[in-house]
């Protein structure tokens, strides 16, 4: 049973890698991303570890792929037109380095103690459980853990004032508040959140005015604003 | 059970009683699903002072499995322009995703079945059930995004893009409600959080512990709008967007994705009850132990009618509205919920 099941999710992770790579269309490689992370989270399953199965697929298939498969729809990125390779050298050192991780492998593998550790089989250990990891996180490993949490957050605010910066007009999204145009606006043009007529308007002047700087005093169009 | 044991081995024995085990919930689930849906054109009906579907059967009780004839003897148009492998694909997710999380939900206690032996009423149990279902219905996006991509159509994309941001947008609120629940069972595994609300001690108004009171309003909302329905459901709101995301999809395809969206709105109820209303939890259960299911499926009825009512009674969102209630106004509070929680347990 656990060797059909290993076999099974094991062989959906490499196929999902290779369609992965060898795929032009980059949603198809989304998408197939996605099946690698969901097929290593029932690996974990299996191993164990059930906690991090779930952080596996909230986290990575959840949100992070979720975010990429957006960017792609977005901007509708076209299929990858295959060049011929221009760093021939590559390919060697990309064989070579191939090669050494097999080695490495095969001589984990032949090491005394591996062949008794039967990877298969379910172990009976609680180091994968909820309650195990959260103990370790907040005794051993307090201080890694909230140094990492500040990393977070600090990326997080990072982005925030990134996001902020861009004074582009966005109209009706509500979501920036007190929003100011940058260019020489009217005094009147201060934008409440929500304010979608008024953001209208301002932005109607604001353009007009701009065209009338930018034509010729000819004064023909006046008349008809 | 012996003889099985006796036949294949211990391994593939317990493989092939979950096996018989999930189709058994699964099949009762859709059964429950399709009513739910004859349910809802009914009690529609009631409330718009009209009758409602009443011809097939009985007062219309076959009437689900006419509908669901004639999805399946519809032709099925595809869009030439569509991409058409992610067009197939996207109802098969939608339809998986919603399906998944059903074996975490314990339908009942221990029972005991002549032939059988004792048995708990619980397909799957372990140790992450409540991360397991966030985790499946965070990839449930995919479903619904992808249709409205691949559908080629600018009513569709639209749909399927306010629809992802719409959910992920109010997963936040609904997965941070849960933890006011798990902080206060200790636990993450649904059926321990089910056998600590015993009695009528159930998590929503169970002082002896903390009452998730709030907890479970910011729940309600968040599934709402999380399984796309009125007022929530932009995503299809038919005045805009034809039947957004799944405007190019026929007969089956479109079956599935129905199916899909009347069995999250299952599932969510479903955990409600089993989070905040004591799940099988009910008076009589030491005499009766069959009773569980009873109680629980009657919890599960109240929060499916209160999504009917709701959808026969209240206007749609608009989208900016949407987004400020769930960010500015659904999550500040769950958060608060958290930290009242995590106070109130620290002083006791």
């Amino acid at each position: 049973m656990y060797t059909f099941l290993f076999i099974l999710f094991g062989g959906m992770a490499i196929g999902c890698a290779v369609a992965m790579v060898a795929h032009r269309n980059p949603l198809y490689s989304a998408i197939s991303l996605i099946g690698v992370f969901v097929s290593l989270a029932c690996l974990y399953m299996m191993l164990q570890a059930p906690f991090i199965a779930a952080v596996q697929v909230i986290v990575y298939a959840g949100a992070i792929m979720v975010l990429v498969v957006f960017v792609i729809m977005l901007l509708n990125v076209e299929e990858e037109v295959r060049r011929p390779l221009s760093l021939r050298y590559l390919v060697p050192i990309g064989v070579g380095l191939a090669a050494v991780l097999t080695a490495e492998a095969a001589f984990i593998l032949k090491l005394p103690g591996a062949s008794r550790v039967d990877m298969l089989g379910p172990q009976p250990s609680d180091v994968g459980l909820t309650a195990s990891i959260g103990t370790g996180l907040f005794t051993e490993y307090l201080l890694p853990f909230e140094v990492t949490s500040i990393l977070i957050l600090m990326a997080l605010v990072g982005a925030i004032t990134l996001a902020r910066r861009t004074t582009v007009s966005r109209l009706a999204t509500g979501a920036d508040a007190d929003f100011k145009p940058t260019s020489p606006a009217p005094p009147d043009a201060v934008i409440k959140s929500g304010d979608t007529e008024a953001t209208g308007r301002a932005f109607a002047k604001l353009q007009i005015e701009q065209e009338e700087a930018a034509l010729p005093a000819s004064g023909g169009e006046e008349g008809t604003r | 059970m012996e003889w099985l044991t006796n036949l294949v081995g211990q391994e593939w024995a317990r493989g092939i009683g979950q096996l018989i085990g999930i189709n058994v919930g699964f099949v009762a689930v859709l059964m429950i699903v399709a009513y739910t849906v004859l349910a809802e054109r009914r009690v529609l009906g009631l409330i718009q002072g009209r009758l409602g579907p009443n011809r097939v059967g009985p007062g219309g009780i076959f009437q689900p499995f006419a509908d669901l004839l004639k999805f399946i003897f519809k032709e099925e148009v595809t869009p030439s322009a569509a991409t058409r492998f992610v067009y197939f694909l996207a109802p098969i997710i939608a339809i998986t995703c919603a399906l998944m999380p059903i074996i975490v939900y314990p339908f009942g206690p221990t029972v005991w079945l002549p032939g059988i032996g004792e048995f708990s009423l619980v397909i799957a149990r372990f140790d992450i059930a409540l991360l397991y279902v966030l985790g499946i219905t965070s990839v449930g996006v995919y479903g619904i995004a992808l249709a409205g991509w691949s559908s080629n159509n600018k009513y569709s994309l639209m749909g399927g893009l306010r629809a992802s941001a719409q959910m992920i947008s109010y997963e936040l609120s609904l997965g941070i409600s849960l933890v006011g629940v798990v902080l206060v069972s200790g636990t993450l595994d649904l059926y321990s959080i089910v056998e600590q609300q015993h009695g009528l001690h159930w998590n929503i108004w169970d002082f002896s512990r903390v009452p998730q009171f709030i907890g479970f309003i910011t729940y309600l909302i968040s599934a709402i709008a999380e399984t796309n329905r009125v007022p929530f459901d932009l995503p299809e709101a038919e005045t805009e967007l034809v039947a957004g995301f799944h405007t190019e999809y026929s007969a089956l395809k479109f079956a599935l994705f129905f199916m899909a969206e009347y069995v999250n709105m299952f599932t969510v109820s479903m955990l409600a009850a089993t989070l905040f209303l004591g799940g099988w939890q009910g008076p009589f259960l030491d005499i009766f132990p069959w009773l569980g299911v009873v109680w629980f499926l009657l919890k599960v009825t109240f929060f499916l009618f209160l999504y009917i009512w709701l959808r026969g009674t209240l206007p749609r969102f608009r989208f900016d509205q949407l987004m400020n209630f769930g960010w500015k106004f659904l999550l500040p509070v769950s958060i608060l919920n958290v930290i009242l929680t995590a106070t109130w347990l620290f002083l006791k």
